[in-house]
């Protein structure tokens, strides 16, 4: 979605809620959290699209998102909770095996713990990228950085992630 | 496994993950395919960047709760919203929401005026107390009343019981029936001279 129609609030929650809920679930660990800080940026939305110049949609949209989550972190002015993994128990996890089940989710869960670890600045970028799907250029824009501080970014958030994850090759 | 620290500090390094991205600017990937063709440490960097990467891209990908998409109205956060219950964000979405959806301005407003009518009500005794009471008041009014009924020798009578007098028969049950039902208990006892037992007042059984 991006140059013509500014989309109304309610299509921003219909396309984007989910992946806003998932970027700040993986970036708090926390169900409530999450949820929370989706209705604070929906609401940041709201207001913001009456003034919203049209352009990159995305980046405008994950910079409130970003700036969203960071007033949140700094109004809390604590680190983000460990995860409750319940949710991801609950999910329906395309017919494998329970040991698949079980070990996707033992997985999933260790990546999530050792992200929370990832200082925000890095943690931000790896999860833009790796569970929001953006590209380098619409995260630069999120984040307000150059492209190549990014690049530097999600490079040393997997590193440090891979740091703490040890799981047979 | 081994685990590689970053660092074969191969300036060339750092392009990785930009690689395994498709990130990589012209010119870059020419670079980066030629330094992995010779670099084992960039290689072994490479596969393990492969797999934690591969690893955060199938974290599942989870559903948002329904309450937070337009189509659904806040609803029972209607009433933590009266009483002030909500979270900070939970509130302004409230708010929000409120702003565009009349039929959500519209619970809200039956559900103040509800909340007002209940908290306006006259403070009560509590149920329990008041039935505890009633027992006590009905087992000395028994008492006495067979005293007077033997007195009067229409002991036998004692035996019947009314049950169209218990409360749930009573429209005004659920309000104060004491004052109503004292009234027409000792009428109905002066009239036909019959002890009367109300269904649900204990006793003895005759
Ligand atoms: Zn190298
Ligand atoms: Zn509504």
């Amino acid at each position: 979605m991006t140059e013509e129609a500014t989309p109304s609030w309610e299509d921003v929650a219909r396309i984007y809620g989910r992946k806003i809920y998932n970027f700040a679930y993986r970036l708090t660990g926390n169900p409530d959290d999450a949820a929370d800080l989706v209705q604070e940026v929906l609401l940041r939305v709201r207001k913001g699209l009456a003034s919203y110049v049209p352009g990159s949609f995305d980046g405008w949209l994950w910079r409130i998102t970003r700036n969203a989550f960071l007033d949140d972190v700094r109004k809390r002015n604590r680190r983000p909770t460990s995860p409750l993994p319940e949710d991801e128990r609950n999910l329906a996890i395309a017919s494998p095996s329970p040991d698949e089940v079980l070990a996707s989710v033992r997985l999933s869960e260790d990546i999530q713990s050792a992200l929370l670890k990832v200082p925000l600045d890095f943690r931000e970028c790896v999860v833009l990228c790796d569970v929001v799907g953006l590209t380098y250029e619409e995260i630069a824009e999120a984040v307000e950085a150059p492209v190549g501080t990014v690049r530097s970014r999600i490079h040393r958030g997997r590193k440090m992630l891979r740091e703490m994850l040890t799981w047979p090759v | 496994m081994a685990r590689v620290k970053s660092s074969s500090g191969c300036a060339t390094a750092e392009l990785v993950s930009a690689y395994l991205d498709g990130e990589l600017r012209s010119g870059e990937l020419d670079i980066v395919v030629e330094h992995l063709s010779r670099c084992g440490d960039c290689i072994a960097e490479f596969h393990q960047l492969r797999e934690i990467r591969a690893g955060l891209r199938t974290l599942p990908f989870l559903e948002i709760p329904e309450r937070l998409l337009p189509d659904s109205h806040p609803g029972e956060q209607l009433s933590a919203y009266l009483d002030g219950q909500l979270s900070t964000a939970e509130h302004d979405f409230v708010i929000s929401h409120l702003d565009f959806c009349t039929d959500c301005r519209l619970e809200l407003h039956e559900l103040d005026a509800a909340r007002t009518a209940v908290r306006s009500l006259p403070g009560l005794e509590p149920p329990e107390f008041l039935s505890v009471q009633r027992e006590r008041i009905e087992r000395e009014r028994w008492t006495r009343r067979r005293v007077v009924a033997a007195g009067l020798g229409v002991a036998a009578a004692a035996t019947l019981v009314f049950v169209t007098l218990g409360p749930s028969s009573d429209p005004a049950g659920d309000i104060d029936i004491n004052p109503f039902f004292d009234q027409h208990q000792a009428r109905m006892s002066v009239e036909s001279g019959i002890n009367m037992l109300p269904a649900f007042a204990p006793g003895p059984t005759p």
